[in-house]
């Protein structure tokens, strides 16, 4: 008699181990984000080299969220678009601003941020505002691929433009004087204005707002609705305010003191 | 057929029929690897921006021009310089052809333009690169031309001597024309490297061909649309140098 | 021509080369000068062709005493043709271009001028085919015969070759030696060093024997060679002339 049931026990045991087993067998096909870590703090690498920040947490939950392992892939900004369209990618999470042009080459996902462009300007400066530099003679300068590169190109025809590969390079030209002004977003060129303070000025008023969301090829809308799924039901479980709260606590500070806001 | 016998010249069906292969092979390789992307091509969106490409491509020989002139003629000086009486300047020399060979091209751009260039008040970019061009080039230069002098037997000095040439004239008449030739394909290396080299001045923002196909790329996500005319571009300056260097050098040809 | 050495030294370094000639060498039309290798004869003669200048001591050739200044030694060895054992002519240029080098560029003489002058020499010593060649394609013997039409062209006031056929072979060696023959006949003033015995008894007037950097015996060519007094020449001789 308890010899049947040992048999009995061992037999059921094998089996749910082995159907187990055969689940985890098929591994997830891991979700490929990427992103360019030079964005602090929304994307960025800490001390060991790993990817950390706003972005890098949020692909975290949402890659848990869909069950897949999670593959950072760094790209430079202006090769995010490419890389997604020849499926090198399957999401940019990179603080992308969603426009109407980018998504004549790919899908956006709902909005999940909202930032603005302003300006970081040489000490020297006396422009009050972003009609102040469409002159001749101003030297603006831009980061490749970026919204404030796109505004530059369009709406200041009489100034020249300077296009740099790396936002440090472009910050570093105008602490030098060598440009007049950085067209970037809110927190970063606050961020570099606190690190060069004898050499630049802000207009931190943004004078073109934006919204940031997450790119999905346009071959690719089951994955698109699976992300806005997720935007979803993050931002009603505090996901956001929880992520605003370990990377942006200061900076939220600093602007309600100043006036701004950005929202999440 | 498309063999070439030993010493025999080679006939110009044999040349058009070899060319023909090869084109044609590397078709085929191009096209399977385009065939397996599965990539849309949007051309009509860079031929709006087709301006760029053209002003891009102008910058680029305006400031290869100018850095090949220029580099001829601190490659010169400082091979004479190298081979000067005057310590000092013997040292200068050598010490600026070192640290000139001993580091990547990208970060003399950098130190040129945000140290150098602003200590002396140059803040014209293009001025400033192109003299950073000019300057490295100068020193690959300035070794192939002491190279070149050196090469030419001391007998040959000696016989200039006898005849009664001046310094000056055994220079002009017998060394440097030897020179020059013996010069042409290196010459045209490294104009042609000048030409590849200036790309990298997009990390100053000078607006060169590669930038430029860069930008284009960033406002209309056409990656190969973008940098397929940018490499023809390139050949489109380099090929005519390679092809005159080969004519020059079959002009030129004589055993010493 | 005349020739007068006074005191004349020279050293190489800690060498010496030129242990203080002294000699006034009678009139000459051709002079022969042989001896031992490293004996002294190559610098002697470079020092008589302005492209060494002694330590210390004078030289006279013709009437003048020659200055050893810079300027003084460039228009010495302007007016002069030499002719080395190799490597006379520049690879870069034809024969032709070689020959009016020095007449156009060193004389001022106008290029048609030289042209024909060249041209006219080539004719004279059968080189008119090898005019538009450049030294790579010419024997041994073209390329010597080429340089001595580069040093009569410019009217020398006399002529220096530095072993001129040791470089070449027994054929070659023949058809240069034929062409200063026959500039000796012509009556133009020539010193030769050569090893060939034969050829500095056959075409000399005078002949000098320099060993251990000094002239150990000059005399008429006839009698230095068929009855040599000094020892060491007897021996240099004898070695020589063994084969």
């Amino acid at each position: 008699m308890q010899f049947n049931r040992r048999a009995l026990l061992n037999t059921f045991i094998a089996t749910l181990a082995s159907t187990s087993a055969a689940f985890a067998a098929e591994p997830a096909k891991p979700l490929i984000v990427g992103m360019e870590l030079a964005y602090p703090p929304f994307e960025m690498t800490d001390t060991s080299g790993k990817p950390t920040g706003f972005s890098v947490d949020l692909a975290t939950d949402l890659a848990r969220s869909l069950g897949r392992p999670l593959v950072i892939q760094n790209t430079s900004f202006d090769g995010l678009i490419p890389a997604l369209k020849t499926g090198k990618i399957d999401l940019v999470i990179s603080s992308m601003t969603a426009t109407e042009e980018r998504a004549k080459s790919i899908n956006f996902s709902d909005r999940y941020f909202s930032s603005g462009l302003c300006l970081l300007l040489k000490k020297a400066s006396t422009a009050k505002g972003i009609a102040d530099l469409n002159q001749a003679g101003v030297k603006v300068a831009v980061k490749k691929g970026t919204t404030g590169h796109i505004y530059a190109m369009s709406q200041l025809k009489n100034a020249q433009v300077l296009v740099f590969d790396k936002e440090s390079a472009a910050v570093l030209e105008v602490s030098q004087a060598k440009a007049d002004a950085f067209i970037y977003d809110q927190m970063s060129n606050y961020r570099n204005w606190q690190r060069n303070q004898e050499t630049t000025r802000t207009l931190l008023e943004p004078f073109q707002k934006e919204s940031w969301a997450i790119g999905i090829s346009k071959d690719n809308s089951a994955l698109k609705d699976q992300v806005n799924q997720f935007i979803k039901s993050y931002r009603t479980s505090g996901g956001f305010d929880k992520l605003g709260d370990r990377y942006l606590k200061e900076m939220n500070v600093e602007f309600k003191r100043l006036g701004y806001s950005f929202f999440l | 057929m498309l063999m070439q016998k030993r010493g025999q010249p080679v006939t110009l069906a044999a040349q058009l029929l070899s060319w023909c292969l090869v084109g044609l092979l590397m078709a085929a390789v191009f096209s399977f690897a385009f065939s397996q992307l599965k990539y849309g091509w949007n051309w009509a969106a860079i031929w709006e921006y087709r301006q760029k490409f053209i002003n891009g491509w102008l910058v680029t020989v305006a400031i290869s021009a100018a850095a090949l002139l220029l580099s001829l003629l601190i490659g010169l000086l400082t091979a004479l310089a190298q081979r000067s009486s005057v310590l000092p300047l013997r040292y200068l020399a050598v010490l600026y052809v070192e640290a000139v060979r001993g580091t990547p091209l990208l970060v003399q751009i950098l130190i040129f333009f945000y140290v150098v260039a602003s200590a002396f008040g140059l803040n014209n970019r293009y001025v400033a690169g192109a003299l950073t061009l000019s300057l490295f080039a100068g020193a690959y230069l300035s070794e192939m031309i002491r190279a070149g002098i050196e090469s030419i037997r001391g007998s040959q000095r000696e016989s200039a001597r006898a005849i009664g040439l001046t310094q000056l004239q055994t220079y002009r008449y017998v060394i440097y024309p030897q020179v020059v030739r013996q010069l042409i394909p290196p010459l045209t290396g490294q104009f042609a490297s000048i030409i590849k080299d200036s790309s990298l001045l997009s990390i100053i923002a000078v607006g060169e061909f590669t930038l430029n196909a860069q930008e284009v790329n960033a406002f209309t996500y056409s990656t190969l649309e973008s940098y397929l005319p940018l490499a023809v571009g390139y050949l489109l300056l380099t090929l005519p140098i390679s092809l005159v260097s080969r004519i020059l050098e079959r002009r030129f040809h004589f055993a010493t | 021509m005349q020739l007068e050495f006074c005191g004349i030294c020279k050293q190489f370094g800690a060498r010496p080369v030129l242990r203080d000639i002294s000699l006034k060498v009678p009139e000459f039309q051709s002079l022969a000068i042989v001896g031992p290798s490293g004996g002294g004869k190559t610098t002697l003669l470079r020092t008589i062709a302005g492209l060494e200048k002694p330590d210390s001591g004078r030289l006279r050739i013709g009437q003048d005493w020659l200055a050893f200044t810079e300027q003084a030694l460039l228009a010495h060895r302007r007016s002069i043709g030499t002719v080395f054992q190799g490597y006379n002519l520049f690879p870069h240029l034809t024969a032709l271009e070689n020959v009016m080098l020095p007449l156009v560029k060193v004389h001022g003489v106008a290029r048609g001028q030289a042209r024909d002058t060249a041209d006219a020499l080539f004719k004279r010593f059968q080189l008119l085919a090898h005019a538009h060649q450049r030294p790579a394609e010419l024997s041994g013997g073209q390329q010597q015969r080429v340089a001595i039409v580069r040093a009569i062209a410019i009217e020398p006031r006399f002529l220096i070759f530095d072993e001129p056929t040791s470089a070449l072979d027994p054929e070659m060696t023949a058809e240069v030696l034929d062409c200063i023959a026959e500039l000796r006949a012509e009556g133009r003033p020539l010193i030769i060093v050569t090893h060939n015995m034969g050829f500095a008894r056959e075409v000399s007037d005078r002949c000098l024997f320099i060993a251990e950097g000094q002239i150990l015996e000059e005399g008429r060519s006839a009698e230095l060679f068929s009855a040599p007094q000094h020892p060491l020449m007897v021996n240099f001789l004898a070695k020589v002339l063994r084969y």
